[in-house]
């Protein structure tokens, strides 16, 4: 796979070559648009260079006109794993295996450059930053909500007086909502690997099968999802809920090349009735491990699994926000091209910067046809999951990973049903998922089936904490998914990743 | 009536199908591994679709069978909740869906533990499931909500039997395990080691013999028992004190049980040391208390228990592999 990184690719980080599709590749398309990169990428890596900085200081590695925490190589958005590994090790306790089980779904990490770690007091301090900044994050996402839905009403009234001032208008007050959205979706990402690290420990001190309570008492107890896919049952597109019936993180999702390449798992189960999840009465795990603990304990376990259960809602709150600036851009940008003569589709070539600069430098339109020409050979280079760039002659080899990833549980229980494939018809039986990937448009299936079996995702993936919400057991790492043949039955452990397929 | 048995290769499991064959039922046991030589046995799994059973098997299950007992789980107070809710909460939840496709079914019998109780404060009857109990470990929690699941089968004719410690000599001969429940305090005590029990061991131990319990299990079916909640334990109510140094009588021992409050405290420290699982600690205070007509649900005749049984059980632990944890104990003094 020796072949010369293409002219759309970012700008590689001089200590930093390994990235890893990560859990970018779990839930986002395989190759994104110039445009849409744009509008994930770089404000992702604004926010974790802001993060870094706020608790690190201004380190010289997290500086620099390259990336640093993410790429996009070939079309395809990558996490810099050598990157992030290497801030897992600048908090204290924390390793960079934490990380990779958390969203790598379980690599090798790359070997550490000792030299670039901060001093232990500075790892410190910036520990307990991280903590004082979780303790803001609800306020923020209260605000960022407001500001968001602002934003959604000045796109839909800039649409009905059809003004290009207004549109621009829009175009400008999103770019910091926007960024805030993923600096908040940053920030609450990173803090759960930290916690759960806590977590994982304090168990191990106060309780027996510390880790198994975790995976049980880890749950969040109010997702955004729901909320929002009943306003998109409700309101459409005019509602918060609207952009759920779109691909989540393309926003050229109906034009060539990129609509091959979306990424929609939405499924409807309104049809059924949802599935029984206890009965009046029932005593939930979390209520049982309190009272076989002393208070003291209790209390402590109880504290630390809301931490990080809140943090995991959060953490979903601040990706939908991000979701619905997209969806705002979606709808913005097509309108603005026409505003501005370009051909049609041409914008998804253009970074957003360059779009709202068109008007005061019209010659950037001009990049179009190069960057088309760019973008049609990348997408013609297989781009693998795991990037090892650290050659430095730019040649795409994959991340020769120690150990690969296996099967996992990650949130727990035992579920048995039938196999339910992505265009099935939902049966009248009990059903297990099985996908390839999942993401938070899958929710409403959730209430229906008795287990997801997907053969991507990690501990903190979107779909296991959605799983985790609606209390449906979810085994992730599972490599054969294709060949469950339909209607077979399947059962799957959450907590020990146990599968067993029963051929019909 | 052909019984399915399912665990039926079990302690308790054994003894019913013995039980059974007695009263001339036909019987069908349903077991992982199988092996147990006393009935037509399938082979399946409680945690799998349709119980793991082969489409022949299957077949074979929904042509014949009419009675099924639910006996399979481990008795293991040291369960993580992970293995305590897969095998007594998921393996009942799957156990109940494949009853409703058995159209012969004409009585189920859950066997339940009076351990879905927990430590309750208050006197609990046959009716009690949740009375605010508190749970000392996962096997306690598992059991309550495979039980919670059975009572809420309202579509299914199956009733629950709740029994105490099970103890008395295998039916099929082979040793008696001292790691779980009960028995794994018997290399501490027959070790010589002292062992504190609230009031000294003399309240409730709730214990049966193996073979009074599958009888009642039997008369559970043949009467039936509907969708009712049995307890039976045995009648003559020995002490938790009684029943040890019957035990510890086996190997020709005197257990040293005291009553020393004091140890409370260092219990936890003390227990691994002198190799008492830290799971019994909780069992050395009265267990709960039990209304006194509880056991006037299950129909007279009610069955004798066998002689000495406590006795049979501590000299039937010293036969196996099982075993060999007692001398270690000693040693260790």
């Amino acid at each position: 796979m020796d072949q010369a990184l293409t002219s759309v690719d970012t700008d590689l980080h001089p200590h930093f070559r390994v990235f890893s599709a990560g859990n970018f590749g779990e839930v986002a398309p395989q190759r994104l648009s110039p445009m849409s990169w744009s509008l994930v990428g770089e404000p992702m890596e604004r926010g974790t260079r802001e993060l870094a900085r706020r608790l690190w200081g201004s380190a010289p590695w997290a500086t620099g006109s390259h990336f640093v925490f993410v790429g996009y190589l070939g079309c395809r958005p990558y996490h810099n794993l050598a990157a992030y590994c290497h801030l897992a090790r600048s908090i204290p306790g924390l390793e960079p295996d934490d990380v990779t089980r958390a969203y790598f779904e379980g690599i090798a990490p790359p070997p550490d450059l000792k030299a670039l770690r901060p001093p232990p007091l500075r790892r410190a301090f910036g520990a307990r930053s991280l903590l004082a900044e979780l303790a803001q994050v609800g306020d923020r996402l209260r605000c960022l909500e407001q500001r968001v839905a602002e934003l959604e009403r000045g796109v839909r009234e800039a649409q009905v007086v059809d003004s290009a001032l207004a549109r621009y208008g829009v175009l400008r007050d999103a770019e910091a909502v926007l960024d805030d959205a993923w600096a908040l979706h940053i920030l609450t990402t990173s803090a759960l690997v930290p916690l759960r690290a806590m977590q994982r420990r304090t168990y191990d001190r106060l309780i027996a099968h510390g880790d198994e309570i975790a995976h049980e008492l880890n749950r969040p107890r109010e997702l955004v999802w729901d909320r929002l896919h009943a306003a998109s049952r409700a309101q459409g597109d005019y509602g918060p809920g609207g952009f759920i019936s779109t691909s989540f993180y393309e926003v050229a999702d109906s034009l060539d090349p990129w609509a091959g390449f979306t990424v929609r798992h939405r499924r409807d189960g309104a049809t059924r009735p949802a599935r029984s999840t206890g009965s009046t009465g029932s005593i939930e795990p979390a209520e049982a491990v309190a009272s076989m603990l002393p208070k003291w304990r209790s209390r402590v376990v109880q504290a630390m699994s809301t931490t990080v259960s809140d943090t995991m809602a959060a953490r979903e709150h601040s990706k939908s926000l991000a979701m619905r600036m997209l969806h705002v851009h979606r709808l913005l940008l097509p309108s603005l091209a026409a505003d501005l003569g370009l051909s049609d589709g041409a914008w998804t070539y253009l970074l957003r910067r360059e779009m709202s600069e068109i008007p005061l430098r019209p010659e950037l339109q001009h990049r179009v046809d190069a960057r088309r020409s760019a973008c049609e050979r990348a997408l013609a280079t297989p781009m693998p999951e795991h990037l090892d760039l650290s050659d430095g002659r730019g040649d795409i080899r994959p991340w020769q990973a120690e150990h690969t990833s296996t099967q996992r549980g990650v949130a727990p229980g035992v579920g048995t049903g039938v196999a339910l494939q992505d265009h099935d018809e939902v049966p009248d039986e009990p059903i297990i998922i099985v996908c390839t990937s999942a993401d938070a448009d899958i929710a409403p299936l959730l209430p229906l089936a008795e287990g997801v079996l997907c053969e991507r995702g990690s501990e903190f993936s979107h779909i296991a904490i959605l799983s985790r919400e609606y209390s449906v057991p979810c085994v992730v790492g599972y490599r054969d998914v294709s060949q469950i043949p339909p209607g077979a039955a399947v059962s799957i452990n959450g907590t020990t990743g146990e599968v067993n397929i029963h051929a019909p | 009536m052909s019984v399915l048995v399912i665990g039926g290769s079990g302690y308790l499991g054994a003894a019913i199908v013995s039980a059974c064959q007695r009263r001339g039922l036909d019987t069908l046991v349903l077991s992982r591994q199988g092996g147990s030589g006393l009935s037509h046995e399938v082979k399946g799994d409680v945690l799998r679709p349709g119980l793991g059973l082969s489409i022949t098997d299957a077949d074979l299950v929904r042509a014949e069978v009419t009675e099924v007992v639910l006996t399979f789980g481990s008795v293991d107070w040291g369960l993580s909740p992970a293995q305590a809710q897969a095998i007594h909460a998921s393996g009942t939840a799957n156990t109940l869906a494949f009853l409703r496709g058995l159209p012969s079914l004409r009585q189920a019998v859950h066997i339940s533990s009076l351990l879905v109780l927990g430590d309750s404060e208050q006197r609990v009857s046959n009716r009690d499931l949740f009375v605010g109990q508190r749970f000392r470990n996962w096997y306690e929690y598992g059991k309550y909500r495979a039980e919670r699941q059975v009572r809420d089968a309202s579509d299914l004719p199956i009733g629950s039997v709740r029994f105490g410690p099970i103890i008395g000599s295998d039916p099929l001969g082979r040793p008696i395990s001292v790691t779980h429940g009960l028995l794994a305090a018997l290399p501490t005590l027959v070790g010589g080691w002292p062992v504190h029990l609230d009031e000294g061991g003399e309240f409730d131990s709730w214990v049966t013999d193996v073979a009074s319990a599958a009888k009642v299990v039997v008369t559970a079916l043949t009467e039936p028992i509907g969708r009712e909640t049995w307890t039976w334990y045995d009648p003559e109510r020995p002490t938790m004190r009684q029943v040890l140094t019957d035990m510890c009588r086996g190997w020709g021992t005197v257990p040293r049980i005291i009553d020393a409050p004091s140890l409370r405290r260092v219990n936890r420290w003390l227990a691994p040391r002198i190799g008492l699982p830290a799971e019994l600690l909780p069992y050395c205070a009265p267990w709960l208390s039990l209304h006194a007509d509880v056991l006037d649900s299950v129909p007279q005749p009610w069955p004798i228990p066998d002689r000495d049984y406590a006795f049979a059980t501590g000299a039937s632990a010293r036969t196996g592999p099982a075993s060999t944890a007692a001398p270690q104990a000693r040693c260790r003094r």
